[in-house]
């Protein structure tokens, strides 16, 4: 079905990246681990969880999953649809705040 | 991977070679097998499940009047009498990173075509993906155990129960589907199908070792939910 | 015309020929087309019935497979609309109606048209026969799954059917199935009517991703050589372009299905909010009804979408070959689609106004829906365009295109008026959103669906259709669904609300009951004028004009396979090799009026054809 035998000499990686992007994935969880061990709070606790979620999603589709091998085309076809989901996370923040504002006010303050 | 060659087609790299890639005829992912390509859409079309997932436990969870429980106290298990948070969790997301790691290693010596290696490898993925699906088969019934239902907690809201359960079932389910295919392929592997281009069941491409990429792309992706689970479930 | 089709197959014999005897590296040869980068398909040839034409493999047979069981549920669609409009212009002939059953027709119209019949129908049957025929593959490339993908349609339909027939009969909560009304008691079939739709429309999704994860590599990585994206047929960009938002869509309408189950199954309250019934409780608390609007309309805005890029393509093609013209700003029509597609997830909440969402949504919602509406109306003036001193051929298949646009343009201006807050706070919920919708994602591609049939009726069965008959067809369907939906619009303003199973004496109504009667009855002739093109279809199948190769002397692959209608593997020995855009017609110097995609530079320098 397609010439993979004819790429097959230049498609391996030396098994030292792999190795590092392990044990790198190993101390990112542990940091974020310690994250909740020291019960962190606030601000920096999110921003740690996310910065650490982000930076583990990363590598594991750039390198396990070879991402950042692969030709630009494929990988601007999978990342730009994101944006819809980035949209709607976005939304659904306001949306989140507005409908536990309106049901504190109308349950509970305007209610009265 | 590397950029493959392609006859009477010289490749170039970056938003250029994305520009010329779009441009050309017959393929527009150089060198991307069918299969591949088809397991990264379905992946980004399950993306848009697990987001769908994810943001609905976000919109609910923000919008809860009714105090949402602390996951740390929830989800603590007691280390020689002295509760832990997340320990459960930490030792589940070691074992699937572990899996996941073992899973990229096989599909380097697949394209070596290292065929004992390879297959031990996912063997060995399929087996800490099994210990993942008991493991978290042990945590949902200790929380039963608590009282914790889909409907109710004994905790707080009782949205907490509905997402928790919903979700990581979705994505246990994933890892069932994930493990009992990493077991077909592994004996495939040791078969050595890959080696000798055996058909496949129902379909009538060659085997190759392509196929154990594919694998695991959906493995590395269950693993990739669980990071964003892990975040905004147990430590959030 | 059949002579000429031969002069052209010589043509392309030459070209394979002097291709690839010119080996590797660069040929000075202007015809070169550089060589195949994947081996040709190895294809499972089926040799028993079941294996042939039952669980058969090949998209063309799939298509119709897809093209007819969405008929059959589409036919049964229309049923339900005549009951509905039997009961609101004549009440007292349909005393056997009840209000419950008038909300389960409502609902299962909706749905089936949506989702069961034009979905179906454009991508499943449209899409499977078309997308390897145009872009020059022998099938696609994953045929098992691609017929998997039809049985699980072929389950799913059968579950919503039988819905018909459980305790409760279907759901009656209106094709959005909103929450908390769809799965509580008092709604018809809140019982297992609504856990039958959710489970038809998962395993909908689950078929359809299926198919469309073949639909998508096909095109983007199983093309011919010398078959780049911007010489596909808009056809295959439509489609394209809607599979790709049915492939991100859905995945909302498969959440929002299993949460809805699992609101009624384990009484979880993932959109239930705390009810009081009658005095009393329920057990639900703290569900977010909102939640669910949102993620069915992520969905349902891609979904019309879905329904209506296709219908786009496909009518740019039928304009350009018959008017035999070039399609006019061919990239800006693709741009177009691909425009659309994109903003089409950026609109969802304009269908949410009155809903109660966060108010400023508002701002947002109607900038990026009344943004939508440039590329839109792009494309409607690019028809007009290709159709400007065009060579017109009024047959059937050109009244179904312009039928098209006027409908299409009529539903869309409507369309501007509901994008606007303002305008739509008083207009929802009023038949002004009927007209509206039905217009845009009803009649207009319905319209491209007919002149599609007749297109292509002659490539799939090999004999043409009746045109007489099929100007009767399209003068009633028009001419009817333009005196079913235009009044409609006045319905709406004077402020007549959708969904009410009667109106009783309401002032509003004492002016409408004519009106109403008047457009009941043109529904059942418009209804009834769709068994002509039934009538049609088999006696043309029996006794109509052998077609020949390409009888509208069009440019795609499709009419270029060596037998009409094509075999399993489509291309015979050898896979076309294409050199040009399918839409070189009536070109300056040209010997006739079309340039076949196979034809090469070397065969027509004398022209003036754009660089494609």
């Amino acid at each position: 079905m397609e010439e993979t035998k004819k790429n097959q000499e230049s498609t391996t990686h030396k098994i030292g990246i792999y190795l590092w992007i392990w044990g790198l994935l190993f101390v990112l969880s542990f940091f974020s681990y310690m994250v909740d061990w020291y019960q962190f709070q606030g601000l920096l606790r999110w921003s740690l969880i996310l910065f650490f979620m982000f930076l583990k999603a990363g590598l594991i589709m750039a390198f396990f999953m070879h991402l950042f091998w692969e030709r630009y085309a494929l990988v601007n076809v999978l990342l730009w649809p994101m944006t819809a989901i980035a949209c709607f996370v976005g939304l659904m923040v306001a949306e989140g705040k507005y409908t536990l504002f309106s049901r504190l006010f109308y349950f509970f303050i305007g209610g009265q | 991977m590397s950029d493959p060659k392609i006859e009477g087609l010289e490749l170039k790299p970056g938003f250029k070679g994305m520009a010329s890639d779009t441009a050309s005829d017959q393929t527009m992912f150089k060198g991307v097998h069918w299969g591949k390509a088809m397991m990264w859409i379905f992946l980004l079309s399950d993306t848009f499940v697990f987001s769908c997932f994810l943001i609905s436990y976000m919109k609910g969870r923000a919008s809860t009047p009714v105090e949402w429980p602390n996951p740390s106290e929830v989800f603590a298990l007691n280390a020689f009498g002295v509760p832990v948070p997340l320990l459960l969790i930490a030792i589940m997301t070691f074992v699937l990173i572990t899996s996941s790691g073992t899973m990229a290693l096989a599909v380097k010596y697949g394209y070596e075509r290292n065929r004992k290696m390879c297959g031990w490898l996912v063997l060995a993925t399929a087996l800490g993906g099994l210990t993942f699906v008991g493991m978290q088969a042990f945590e949902w019934s200790k929380l039963i155990h608590e009282g914790v239902r889909p409907w109710e907690n004994p905790f707080g809201a009782p949205q907490f129960g509905s997402y928790f359960f919903m979700i990581t079932g979705f994505h246990g389910t994933h890892v069932s589907i994930g493990v009992i295919f990493l077991f077909i392929y592994a004996y495939k592997v040791f078969a050595g199908h890959y080696d000798n281009g055996k058909k496949g069941w129902f379909t009538t491409m060659k085997g190759d070792y392509v196929e154990i990429e594919i694998l695991g792309l959906y493995w590395h992706f269950v693993d990739l939910v669980w990071v964003f689970i892990f975040a905004f479930f147990y430590l959030w | 015309m059949s002579e000429d089709f031969k002069d052209k197959n010589i043509i392309q014999a030459q070209s394979s020929e002097t291709i690839s005897g010119s080996g590797s590296g660069v040929s000075p040869d202007m015809d070169y087309v550089r060589p195949a980068e994947i081996p040709e398909q190895d294809l499972y040839h089926g040799h028993s019935f079941i294996t042939k034409w039952v669980f058969c493999q090949d998209a063309k047979v799939i298509g119709v497979q897809y093209f007819c069981l969405a008929t059959f549920t589409g036919i049964i669609g229309l049923i339900l609309s005549w009951l509905m409009r039997l009961q609101l212009g004549f009440p007292e002939a349909a005393g056997f109606m009840t209000a419950e059953h008038y909300y389960q027709f409502v609902t299962m119209h909706g749905m089936i048209m949506v989702v069961y019949f034009l979905t179906a129908l454009f991508l499943g049957g449209f899409g499977n026969y078309l997308i390897p025929l145009m872009v020059g593959a022998r099938d696609m490339v994953f045929p098992y799954v691609n017929m998997v993908s039809f049985w699980m349609f072929f389950v799913a339909v059968g579950v919503l059917l039988a819905s018909f027939f459980v305790p409760g009969g279907p759901t009656g909560s209106g094709w959005t199935l909103y929450p908390p009304q769809a799965i509580l008691e008092g709604t018809p079939g809140s019982g297992m009517g609504i856990i039958l739709m959710c489970v038809s429309l998962a395993l909908f999704v689950i078929g359809f991703t299926m198919g469309g994860l073949n639909y998508l590599i096909t095109i983007l990585q199983a093309r011919t050589r010398g078959m780049t994206l911007m010489r596909l047929p808009l056809t295959v960009w439509g489609i394209f372009t809607a599979t790709v938002l049915a492939m991100l869509a859905f995945p909302a309408l498969l959440v929002s299905a299993i949460m809805m189950s699992l609101d009624k199954l384990l009484g979880t309250s993932f959109f239930m909010p705390t009810i009081l019934k009658a005095g009393e409780v329920l057990e639900y608390g703290g569900g977010s009804p909102i939640l669910f609007q949102h993620l069915f309309w992520f969905f349902g805005h891609p979904e019309v979408y879905i329904v209506a890029l296709p219908a786009f393509g496909i009518v740019s093609d039928l304009i350009s070959v018959h008017s035999r013209k070039n399609i006019f700003g061919y990239r800006m029509m693709v741009w177009a689609i691909v425009g659309i597609g994109a903003l089409s997830f950026f609109v969802w909440a304009h269908h949410m106004y009155v809903s109660g969402m966060n108010p400023w949504f508002g701002f947002f919602f109607a900038t990026t829906t009344l943004i939508i509406a440039v590329p839109t109306a792009m494309k409607v003036y690019n028809w007009i365009l290709t159709l400007w001193r065009g060579n017109i051929r009024m047959n059937t298949v050109m009244l179904w295109c312009l039928g098209f646009i006027v409908t299409f343009v009529n539903g869309g201006i409507t369309g501007i008026f509901l994008g606007n807050v303002t305008v739509d706070v008083p207009l929802s919920d009023t038949y002004f959103v009927i007209a509206h919708f039905h217009m845009v994602m009803g009649i207009a591609p319905l319209m491209v669906i007919m002149g599609a049939v007749y297109h292509w009726f002659p490539l799939v069965t090999g004999r043409m259709l009746s045109e007489k008959l099929g100007k009767w067809h399209f003068w009633a369907t028009f001419l009817g669904a333009y005196s079913i939906y235009f009044p409609m619009h006045y319905l709406g303003f004077i402020g007549v609300p959708r969904r009410y199973f009667e109106m009783y004496d309401s002032p509003y109504m004492t002016s409408a009951v004519g009106m109403n009667e008047f457009i009941s009855t043109a529904a059942f002739l418009v209804g009834a004028a769709q068994f002509i093109l039934i009538f049609n279809i088999v006696k043309s199948l029996k006794i109509g004009k052998p077609a020949g190769k390409n009888p509208w002397k069009a440019n795609s692959l499709e009419w270029l396979t060596p037998s009409v209608p094509p075999e399993h593997g489509n291309w015979g020995e050898r896979l076309p090799v294409v050199h040009r855009w399918a839409y070189d017609y009536s070109v300056p110097g040209a010997k006739d009026d079309f340039i076949v995609q196979t034809t090469p530079p070397s065969e027509v320098v004398h022209t003036k054809v754009e660089k494609t």
